[in-house]
């Protein structure tokens, strides 16, 4: 069963049933005609309400009291009963379904299909070493912390900048921190940091924000792509730190789809 | 540099003398314009210029190229819309166009059969994604979902009620011009 399809069209039923409802000029909804078809959406929502109670996408709770509304309109349609007593069980149902049901629901059935595209995504990637993070991230993202994900493929990333910098030797990747602070360019006017790096270990401590701007400085990244990777750190602190922010499944694939491009999958930094 | 250059001189030399007295002079300057790009290609660390990896960005499939040629798509259009544009496209904008969530649902739907040729070559788009995208785009709008659809059928080929989208010559057409309007900010 195509379970946002029936949703919809149960939706669909409802809100012309609450249109036919408002429109009527009689205190009760006495017309069998229009009883029988809030009978008929009924039938077709109890198979849709048995498939998401058998699931786990969508809360309990919030099915139930749906479920509720709908059996009270249910019984209401028996005889013919006052308009004021459909009107507000029709706009539960509307409303719970929509929001608490079938917004949880796709959003949910996002969530079972993620690793797929992610693992799609990642699927050229032979280090082991990366592999570590990123299976730890999807797996996260699997079980819905979309957060904890963004973070551990992030690590991934360091990993890479990391390793890449490093392998230009300390006193290189010292020169062109200097050489960065010295130029007065758009772009790198704003660094005013002096690093001096002792070790590979000494480069993981720098905020991996100066990190990527060296790279843009040492032309690894373009324009578009440095702006485009600082938007992935932009949401890997978001989603690092304690913030409101919630990233979906759509926002998660696309950062993924980035990161691989712009770093792991970046011949640059292989 | 200067040495390699003294080194591959006698050679360039020959290779001129090979063209017609006339255009010895001009082959002489392209030859000699082809090897400094050759030879200074690998920039030096530091030079804040074009990046050194530039094979990063996806390639346009085959199929794809046709359609962007008929709406006078440039790959700076199709950039501004799509990240990267090959396989693992992601819809960069952040607010889809249109007034209403009815018109942003079909220009998601548009953009996403675009998206989906991006990545496999064929213009179409599951109604999974559809809706969740929607969803993330804050256009979703259930009850009318298949509605809404089915007002814009001209866009999509014949399909059964819950089949994948698969865009029509006009819905490439209209496809085009979201992307054009995306891309000049409107």
């Amino acid at each position: 069963m195509d379970v946002a399809q029936e949703l919809e069209d149960v939706l669909e039923a409802l809100t012309l049933i609450q249109k036919e409802v408002n429109k009527l000029k009689t205190a009760s909804v006495s017309g069998q005609a229009l009883r029988n078809r809030v009978k008929d959406t009924y039938k077709r929502w109890l198979p849709v309400a048995g498939v998401l109670e058998a699931g786990e996408i969508v809360d309990t709770a919030q099915l139930q009291d749906v479920q509720r509304a709908w059996m009270a309109l249910a019984k209401l349609t028996n005889s013919p009963s006052p308009k004021k007593a459909y009107k507000p069980l029709l706009k539960t149902i509307v409303t719970k379904t929509e929001s608490e049901l079938l917004h949880t629901f796709i959003k949910g059935s996002a969530i079972q299909t993620i690793g797929n595209s992610l693992r799609k995504l990642v699927q050229p990637i032979s280090d082991a070493n990366l592999l570590k993070y990123l299976d730890e991230s999807i797996r996260c993202a699997e079980t819905n912390c979309i957060r904890a994900s963004v973070v551990l493929a992030w690590c991934a990333v360091a990993y890479m900048i990391h390793k890449k910098l490093t392998s230009l030797g300390i006193t290189t990747v010292n020169a062109e921190f200097a050489k960065m602070k010295a130029d007065k360019g758009l772009m790198f006017r704003t660094f005013t940091r002096d690093y001096v790096f002792s070790s590979a270990a000494d480069v993981q401590e720098a905020p991996d924000a100066h990190l990527i701007l060296v790279c843009r400085f040492l032309t690894y990244l373009d324009d578009t792509q440095y702006k485009h990777l600082k938007g992935a750190l932009d949401l890997r602190n978001g989603c690092g730190h304690p913030t409101g922010y919630q990233p979906d499944p759509v926002k998660l694939q696309a950062y993924y789809a980035d990161i691989t491009q712009l770093v792991l999958l970046n011949p640059t930094f292989t | 540099m200067l040495e390699k250059l003294k080194a591959d001189f006698d050679a360039i030399i020959e290779l001129v003398k090979m063209a017609p007295p006339a255009l010895q002079e001009m082959a002489f300057k392209m030859i000699l314009e082809q090897w400094f790009i050759a030879n200074t290609a690998a920039k030096p660390a530091g030079a804040a210029t074009a990046p050194v990896g530039a094979a990063t960005h996806g390639s346009i499939p085959e199929t794809v190229k046709p359609f962007l040629t008929a709406n006078g798509i440039t790959t700076d259009i199709l950039e501004k819309v799509f990240h990267p544009t090959g396989p693992g496209a992601q819809l960069l904008a952040s607010v889809i166009p249109g007034n209403g969530k009815a018109s942003k649902l079909v220009s998601l739907s548009l953009l996403l059969c675009v998206r989906q040729a991006l990545e496999s070559g064929g213009f179409t788009c599951t109604l999974k994604d559809l809706r969740e995208m929607a969803v993330h785009y804050d256009c979703y709008d259930s009850p009318n979902f298949s509605k809404n659809l089915k007002a814009n059928k001209n866009y999509y080929k014949p399909r059964e009620k819950g089949a994948d989208l698969e865009l029509s010559g006009p819905g490439l057409k209209k496809a085009g011009e979201i992307i054009k309007s995306i891309a000049a900010g409107e």
